[in-house]
């Protein structure tokens, strides 16, 4: 089943084969990440950019999902919410301390990934977006219902212990950034592998054609059932990250705005490349928490005009008009449309010596 | 309580087909999954309430509740085209993408209702003192003149609408072009005006059903309202089948009653039917997608 | 026995019976092919024995063992392995990875050789098809007559006793036809066990190449036996003339 507004970038592939330049930015993205708070940003931004690792995470995974393997998911937010309830549940009964408590929200999410994928597989294109939409609002209404209030507590949600509550604020946050970092960046290693293993390259072919993949023999429901439990997992490990972070596991969770944060964020940074869903989460938050927040106002102040009462809500708006407009004229994200033009031109410029060029790489590499 | 399950079950089915019927019309014309449908049922309410509102200059009376319905439901047709004509046509070939524009478009309207209205919520009903805020008894039960406006006028539209499907030649059309497309491209229908049309008859059942179902119940808008639209919509079409009209009713029924039931013999179970349609959905994908009454799904090569 | 078996295969979709009573065999070794006017169900009949559509009634036999109705991917698992007519390839995968595809799969995994690396045989089978220039190349670059090319590499990345062409000379000039004959035909002298089962409509290239022709018309079977005894055939005559004379 080919999604034709979805687009991978193969340029991670290539990487692979090539070895060269992409993993060489991701490198130097990590180095400028790592050092970010030595610039002495207040606690504030620091919370900023904590939520955007998580979001990063838990983007990552749909990418992997969507982005590679080409199944459609337009209710994500499951399988964060169901790692950040599970984390916050069992500290809540049985005390457990979240070196714990996370792990198995992980493994919990993994079995929620296994059990919601098989149904999922027998339905195709908009019945799987329809149905990956309608499990988190069934689960976030039955969370809500109130006679199960007892046990989970409803809109106000469980409370879940802080990852480092021995520290003073300031220092709580820096170490919580460098926790965050590190756990996006082994996600990120994790994901990259098996996005440019064999593996990955299977996925790839199931998104392009999935009957010309089972015409080569692979048993594509295996490999479905593989990229949803993975994808789950990571969500999972998003969300119950966030339960510790924010101190509590609410309904909002399961929220389809949530599920909707991947869509907006791979369109910003690229859909289907690794690196794309995390660039894009960070143009995402410093764009709707910064600019939108603290440029914006100053700006308008220099022309004595303030920002309307209502402009928390219009973020989304832009937003989600963002994602719109892309869709219908730019299908492939706006970091895949530059990165497009500036291949056009090398090409353009290098058009004679490419072919030799390739054989002349591979030879390279088959002495290797 | 039986009594009440089979009046106010059968009550909430009726006007549920007509909302039911606008989805399944543009999916089954134009295959346009229509994320948006429930959005047009709170623009309905929302738009009438406004509107009734405005005319706060003359005293409330019948006949500007009706101008407002009558009003809200053209605007909401032409909120409609216009989606069609700028958002959907440009995309029309890949349903995914269609309908991750209409669910964009959802959130878009839920956020200008929050800036534009706020979170409270907005009455939305007839006139006071008119006679539909007035109620009978009927084997024990007490039901409102309102909902049996509902009711009724919903009926109505839905016989209306089936009797336009099949007599007119612009029902013809519509149905030849849900049959094959090209053919009936090379015949000469327009199907871009053909479509853009649907979607306006779409728009305008789900904003009429929006004022009946809310005058008749909640009697509020609020920005979340077009949630449980959207899932009852799509729940029944999909029992129903995508693209027949005979299923949109009948599933609307199923559904209406498995609601009611829900809701009247589950604890706290108004809050909780939300879960019905979603769940009905989620099985029927699973084990029958076609379906009670729908097209062939799509084979395999 | 034989090593493609087909028994009275017969599929309908709706009011057309597509595929009506089909019988036939292949042999080890052999190559056949199926001919027959448009709609005559050639290709029904190659989704059928490849497990993508299910048959009505009828019976698949591949080496004495029944796979009627099993799943594709088990099918090709199994020996049996297709080309489709209009070429499917993995659109964002370089070359060298649709054919790495077909490698992953257990079968084409098993017959890797001890030494090699997966990239290295994908390398291989693309030099013996002649795509070794374009190797890294993603598919969605590369020119038609490469991806009828690709789509035999990757049927025979799998090593299959049995192999399905769809149409494999559709759309080549004469050259790549020529090429491709020779390639089958060196395909057929480096496999003498392997089975080969060729659907065409451009009947000189077929007629060289096949020991046995099966005509299909209208989903059934109208006749069967060497190129010369086809060529001379009333009925085929007939069916591929029109009656009027």
């Amino acid at each position: 089943m080919a999604i034709s507004y979805l687009r991978r970038a193969y340029s991670s592939f290539a990487a692979h084969v090539f070895d060269i330049p992409p993993r060489l930015m991701a490198v130097l993205f990590f180095l400028i990440l790592l050092l970010l708070p030595t610039c002495g940003l207040s606690s504030y931004y620091m919370w900023i950019l904590i939520y955007a690792n998580i979001i990063a995470i838990f983007a990552l995974s749909w990418d992997l999902l969507v982005g590679r393997t080409g199944l459609i998911s337009l209710g994500h937010a499951l399988f964060f919410g169901i790692g950040g309830y599970s984390t916050a549940l069992l500290f809540r009964h049985y005390g457990l301390p979240l070196w714990i408590t996370i792990p198995v929200a992980v493994l919990l999410g993994a079995l929620a990934g296994m059990i919601i994928g098989f149904p999922c597989l027998r339905v195709k294109g908009p019945y799987l977006a329809l149905v990956t939409m309608a499990f988190p609002l069934i689960v976030s209404n039955i969370i809500k219902w109130s006679p199960l209030n007892p046990v989970f507590k409803g809109e106000i949600g469980i409370r879940a212990s802080p990852f480092f509550p021995f520290l003073p604020i300031r220092q709580q946050r820096i170490a919580e950034y460098y926790l965050t970092l590190l756990l996006l960046f082994i996600s990120a290693v994790i994901i990259y592998k098996i996005a440019n293993s064999k593996t990955g390259i299977v996925f790839i072919s199931i998104l392009d054609d999935e009957v010309a993949a089972k015409a080569c023999g692979i048993n594509v429901t295996k490999y479905k059932i593989m990229s949803f439990i993975i994808s789950s997992m990571f969500a999972s490990l998003a969300g119950s990250i966030q339960a510790h972070f924010l101190k509590n596991a609410n309904p909002s969770m399961f929220s389809l705005t949530l599920s909707f944060v991947p869509i907006i964020v791979t369109f910003l940074g690229g859909i289907g490349s690794i690196y794309g869903a995390i660039v894009g989460t960070y143009i995402y938050y410093i764009l709707d928490k910064y600019v939108l927040i603290y440029l914006l106002p100053v700006l308008l102040r220099n022309f004595n005009l303030a920002l309307p009462r209502g402009f928390e809500h219009a973020k989304l708006i832009i937003f989600t008009s963002i994602v719109l407009i892309f869709i219908i004229r730019w299908p492939r994200g706006i970091a895949r449309y530059v990165t497009d033009k500036l291949q056009d031109l090398e090409e353009a410029r290098d058009l004679d010596e490419r072919g030799p060029r390739i054989w002349k790489r591979y030879k390279k590499k088959e002495k290797s | 309580m039986i009594e009440e399950i089979i009046i106010f079950g059968g009550i909430a089915s009726g006007v549920y087909a007509l909302l039911a019927l606008g989805f399944t019309l543009i999916y089954g014309i134009s295959g346009i999954v229509n994320l948006a449908h429930g959005s047009f049922y709170m623009l309905g309410a929302y738009l009438f309430s406004f509107i009734t509102a405005l005319s706060l200059l003359e005293p409330e009376t019948m006949s500007n509740s009706i101008l407002a319905l009558v009003l809200a439901v053209i605007l909401v047709a032409i909120i409609g085209s216009a989606i069609f004509r700028l958002a959907i046509h440009p995309i029309i070939g890949d349903e995914v993408a269609v309908m991750v524009v209409t669910v964009s478009l959802a959130i878009i309207f839920q956020q200008l209702i929050l800036i534009i209205f706020g979170v409270s919520f907005l009455p939305v009903m007839w006139p006071k003192g008119s006679i539909l805020t007035t109620s009978f008894r009927i084997f024990g039960v007490t039901v409102d003149y309102s909902r049996v406006l509902a009711f009724v006028a919903s009926m109505i539209l839905f016989i209306a609408l089936s009797i336009f499907i099949k007599w007119t030649k612009i029902g013809k059309a519509m149905r030849a072009v849900s049959q094959d497309r090209e053919a009936a491209m090379l015949m000469g229908i327009n199907t871009e005006r053909l479509y853009m049309l649907t979607m306006a008859i779409s728009a305008m059942l789900a904003a009429t059903a929006g004022i009946l179902i809310t005058t008749s119940t909640t009697r509020h808008a609020g920005v979340y309202m077009w949630l449980h639209p959207l899932a009852l919509s799509f729940a029944i079409v999909i029992l129903g089948g995508l693209g027949s009209i005979k299923g949109s009713l009948i599933g609307a029924f199923i559904i209406g009653y498995a609601e009611q039931t829900v809701a009247i013999t589950v604890p706290e179970g108004g809050a909780i039917i939300g879960v019905v349609p979603l769940t009905v959905m989620v099985l029927v994908l699973l084990l029958r997608p076609k379906g009670l009454f729908g097209k062939r799904i799509e084979m395999e090569e | 026995m034989h090593l493609l078996e087909v028994d009275n295969l017969t599929k309908r979709f709706g009011g057309l019976t597509a595929v009506n009573n089909v019988s036939f065999h292949v042999d080890e070794g052999e190559i056949v092919g199926i001919i027959g006017p448009n709609g005559a169900g050639k290709t029904t009949l190659f989704n059928l024995i490849s497990g993508f559509i299910k048959p009505d009634s009828g019976i698949v036999k591949f080496k004495g063992e029944d796979i009627t109705g099993l799943s594709p991917h088990k099918i090709v698992n199994k020996g049996i392995a297709r080309t489709f007519q209009v070429v499917r390839p993995f659109r964002h995968l370089p070359v060298i990875a649709n054919v790495m595809v077909a490698l992953k799969s257990p079968r084409g995994t098993k017959n890797i050789e001890w030494l090699k690396t997966m990239e290295r045989k994908a390398a291989d089978i693309l030099e013996d098809v002649g795509l070794s220039e374009v190797m890294l190349e993603p598919a969605e670059n590369v020119s038609h007559g490469d991806l009828k090319r690709l789509e035999i590499a990757k049927a025979l990345a799998t090593e299959p006793d049995l192999l399905l062409l769809d149409e494999p000379f559709g759309g080549l000039n004469p050259l790549e036809v020529n090429y491709l004959t020779k390639s089958i035909i060196r395909m057929h002298l480096d496999e003498p066990t392997r089975g080969i089962l060729i659907v065409e409509h451009k009947l000189h290239a077929l007629m060289k190449i096949v020991k046995r022709v099966i005509v299909l018309h209208q989903g059934e079977k109208i006749a069967e036996g060497t190129p010369e005894e086809i060529a001379k055939n009333q009925k085929v005559i007939e069916v591929y003339m029109g009656k009027a004379i």
